[in-house]
């Protein structure tokens, strides 16, 4: 059963379209990668899900029209956002910024025993529970964001940008880490990654964009063979 | 951000629409009323004070609460240089000289500060400066404040002394209006702009915020003592109320009103603080300040440029009614003069404004 | 003067601190929510008192009054920040300001509208009697006025750092785009950080009110003082603001008395002086860090 579909979205920052008929399907539980340039409209495709743009078109989650929601309504019915760029509460210390994660739920027992699972998924993050984020590391910053996303227990993660800036042993420790998470979890994801090979060890399907439109849309084994592709989009 | 008309771009309309104001300007004072001749003058005086505050505040960024302080301080020391027989000329040259100088010392203290700070230290002016002028009676007179003839016309020119006044504030005016126009059109403005804009910005281009914004508060103090000068010349009378905190709230909603970061827009805030305190006072003088809070917030609300904007936001709704975007459901509530960075990060305002379910 | 005036000073001048210390933490309230500087904290605390001055003369007991007008002001503060604030919080902070400083300018027009600007006498919760301490005469308002307002900063901070509500209060202040990520209604979160902020300047405005007596302009010089403890506090820092503001009301009262030069008309120069002092002595800034910038 779908869980995220869009449908025709566009979108404009003041004058300028940046997404210009967007379509994305997102199964239960399942992993769909964006794939693009720079500016091909990848991060503005998830903001339009979590409700920090405006957008045209349609979106549906769970079978609800969710366009025109606040951030803080769509993140109330299952959708957690990892923006680029972290999205950590930096004066927060790590363990508030976990409780800020779940400030939607109800059960002390229950989100104190999901703490303890996060730093089970990071064990980076165990030494610093009581440092300000703001203090951690840019890979424990981004683990820090994941894991807040995750303290929502939601259904639908949508993550951007998790290697950024992060070097290449960091950004595979915290991808092998949400891999962990989305096995154990079944958390279905929309993943943002300009690293095409990140990319497609999360996820099962994969759509490229290019100037806000959708160009190429296919399973992950399919787009991982075509070395125009990546090429042409992912840069190498 | 030109707000003139097409019609004003072609250059020899433009030469002969000056030559036509400085005519009228210069016949004003021998045909109006004396009645009227004062109410000009002391838009004039204001005008200049609302234009030093529009340097450091519409262009420069940095709010300051303190600018009557300033035309105050100008206002005392004509008084004093006058009754103690200065020559007019260095009266004038003091007035500017000393706002400008304690300006200096001020803002070589509050720039540090950086961002907020200097509107929180700024508004200890003229709450200081208040007892302050009281308590040095020997310069202002104390509580009973201090008068100084200067400005009656004197017997060769034939005039009656409101006109006489009138072609001192005129002049004053004039030559403030135009060189602080020349100083925003030119390597200061762009600098005083980058540094509003972002401070870290304009330190990479080589600009020192710390310094640009010393120079602009240095600039807008005198043009306070340079108005101080004027009220002095207006009024013949100046007391500590001359300088109260009320007095520089209002110059401050002057400015915004008339328009910040707009030159035409510091002469609409003088004559918005002569004019509108008058009319709240005929209709019921205990609404003044009511009045006063609320125009300046539906101004703030609604025209956010101020009142010189008014022409160019007529236009634009115009233009907008004959050329509406066809495209599905563009975000064109946003104000038009954001950035466009800025959009993205307003989005979470904008849909706060959408129906929910 | 002995030792005696010494502590009376020092005490008074603690409990006149008090008062700069709660306006200068709601003011560190509201930035810290919402990046402003509220110059109309004053303005919204002086029409509190009037309404409990209202109720007052409605025939309430004071502390029921006072209960009422406090009350009362949390939602002013809400309301303000949702219909006159909101809209500039995402823009230009200078027009912000602005706009706090028109609300100013409106609240102090209409408590004249309202009540005039003759000044009014306002009941003291306190009795007006002195005790011995030390051999000093101290005025039991002043000591009832310093605890009341420690304990109710103790009762704030537990707040912010022991439930729910203040963790998210202190998420949204930290980063609001952030924060609705994980589902917390900013924009009722900030209307709450208001609201306690106008509640914050109603209880030092009733305080205050029976000393200065009620007029429209009653806390434009305690709002000053405020707004010098912020500078020499840190807007970062709440336990700083508060030691600024008592520390410059003990240092004006004691200026005030034993600096003849300056005496009670000019005391309020004296935290301005201090700045300016430390600015160019210090001019990294003060306590080593920026002060006031928020990007």
């Amino acid at each position: 059963m779908t869980l995220l579909e869009l449908a025709d979205v566009t979108a404009f920052y003041g004058p300028v379209q940046v997404l210009d008929g967007v379509s994305l399907s997102v199964p239960e539980g399942g992993s769909v990668g964006i794939l693009g340039a720079n500016g091909a409209g990848k991060t503005t495709t998830l903001r339009a899900v979590s409700g920090t743009v405006r957008t045209g078109g349609r979106i549906t989650f769970d079978g609800r029209d969710i366009r025109g929601l606040r951030p803080d309504q769509v993140a109330a019915l299952g959708i957690a956002h990892v923006p680029e760029g972290r999205g950590t509460l930096g004066q927060l210390s790590v363990r508030e910024n976990l409780l800020v994660g779940a400030y939607l739920r109800k059960g002390r027992k229950a989100i104190s025993a999901d703490v303890d699972y996060c730093l089970d998924l990071f064990p980076q993050l165990q030494d610093r529970v009581s440092s300000r984020a703001a203090a951690l590391s840019g890979g424990e910053q981004q683990m820090l964001a994941v894991a807040r996303a995750f303290m929502a227990k939601p259904k639908l993660l949508l993550l951007d940008e998790a290697s950024l800036g992060l070097a290449p042993s960091t950004a595979k420790t915290v991808y092998d880490s949400i891999r962990r998470l989305r096995r154990e979890s079944g958390i279905a994801m929309v993943v943002v990654e300009q690293n095409a090979n990140l990319a497609f060890s999360l996820v099962d399907t994969a759509t490229v964009l290019e100037t806000g439109r959708n160009v190429l849309t296919g399973s992950s084994a399919e787009l991982k063979g075509m070395d125009e592709i990546r090429r042409a989009y992912l840069g190498g | 951000m030109s707000t003139v008309s097409p019609v004003l771009r072609n250059r020899s309309a433009r030469i002969a629409l000056t030559v036509v104001v400085a005519i009228a300007l210069i016949a004003a004072p021998l045909l109006l009323p004396a009645f009227a001749n004062q109410t000009l003058v002391r838009i004039g005086v204001y005008a200049v004070a609302v234009l030093g505050l529009n340097i450091v505040m519409g262009y420069t960024g940095q709010v300051n609460l303190g600018q009557i302080f300033f035309v105050g301080l100008g206002a005392y020391v004509t008084a004093y240089g006058v009754n103690h027989g200065w020559n007019i000329i260095v009266v004038f040259v003091a007035a500017c000289a000393i706002a400008g100088i304690v300006g200096l010392l001020v803002a070589l203290a509050a720039a540090r500060l950086g961002g907020l700070a200097i509107a929180m230290v700024t508004i200890a002016l003229p709450i200081v400066g208040v007892p302050l002028a009281k308590r040095l009676s020997e310069f202002t007179g104390g509580s009973q404040g201090i008068s100084a003839r200067f400005s009656d016309a004197p017997d060769w020119s034939g005039l009656y002394s409101d006109q006489w006044q009138f072609y001192i504030v005129l002049l004053v005016t004039a030559a403030a209006f135009l060189l602080a126009r020349s100083l925003v059109q030119g390597k200061y403005g762009r600098a005083f702009g980058v540094v509003r804009e972002n401070e870290a910005v304009a330190a990479s281009m080589g600009v020192s915020p710390y310094r640009t914004k010393v120079l602009a508060f240095t600039i807008a103090s005198i043009l306070g003592g340079a108005s101080g000068f004027l009220y002095l010349a207006a009024v013949q009378y100046t007391s500590p109320e001359t300088l109260s905190f009320g007095h520089s709230i209002s110059l401050l909603a002057a400015m915004v009103i008339g328009g910040a970061g707009s030159i035409a827009g510091s002469l609409i805030g003088g004559a918005y603080y002569v004019f509108v305190p008058q009319l709240t006072n005929a209709i019921d003088p205990s609404f003044t300040t009511l009045s006063q809070g609320a125009i300046l917030l539906v101004v703030l609300f609604l025209l956010p440029e101020g009142l010189v904007s008014l022409p160019r936001v007529i236009r634009r709704l115009g233009r907008r009614r004959t050329a509406r975007p066809t495209s599905g459901n563009p975000p064109q509530t946003a104000p038009a003069h954001h950035p466009v960075p800025e959009a993205a990060r307003e989005g979470l305002e904008n849909t706060e404004r959408q129906d929910r379910p | 003067m002995g030792m005696g005036t010494f502590i009376q000073l020092v005490v008074d001048g603690l409990s006149t601190g008090a008062i700069y210390a709660a306006l200068a933490l709601a003011i560190v309230l509201v930035n810290q929510a919402t990046g402003l500087i509220n110059f109309a904290q004053g303005g919204l605390a002086v029409l509190s008192s009037y309404i409990a001055y209202v109720f007052v003369r409605l025939g309430l007991p004071l502390i029921l009054a006072i209960i009422v007008a406090v009350v009362l002001s949390f939602f002013i503060g809400a309301l303000v920040e949702r219909f006159l604030v909101r809209r500039f919080e995402r823009g230009d902070p200078d027009t912000a300001v602005v706009v706090t400083v028109g609300l100013l300018t409106l609240v102090t027009g209409l408590c004249a509208v309202l009540w005039g600007y003759n000044n009014l006498g306002f009941p003291s919760l306190f009795p007006l009697t002195s005790v011995e301490i030390l051999g000093a005469v101290v005025s039991v308002r002043s000591l009832a006025t310093t605890v009341t307002i420690v304990v109710i900063m103790v009762v704030l901070q537990l707040l912010f750092l022991r439930t729910k509500l203040g963790l998210a209060l202190r998420a949204v202040a930290d980063n609001p785009a952030s924060a609705a990520f994980s589902g917390l209604p900013v924009g009722r979160l900030l209307m709450v950080g208001w609201g306690l902020a106008a509640t914050l300047g109603a209880i030092a405005g009733v305080l205050v009110a029976p000393q200065l007596t009620l007029t429209p302009g009653m806390l434009d010089t305690a709002l000053v003082y405020a707004l010098a403890a912020v500078i020499l506090g840190g807007l970062s820092s709440p336990i700083g603001c508060v030691v600024a503001a008592s520390a410059i009301g003990v240092l004006e009262n004691l200026v005030a008395v034993y600096v003849p030069f300056i005496g009670h008309d000019l005391k309020i120069a004296v935290p301005f002086v201090l700045i300016f002092v430390i600015l160019v002595l210090r001019p990294q800034g003060l306590f080593g860090r920026k002060v006031v910038v928020r990007v």
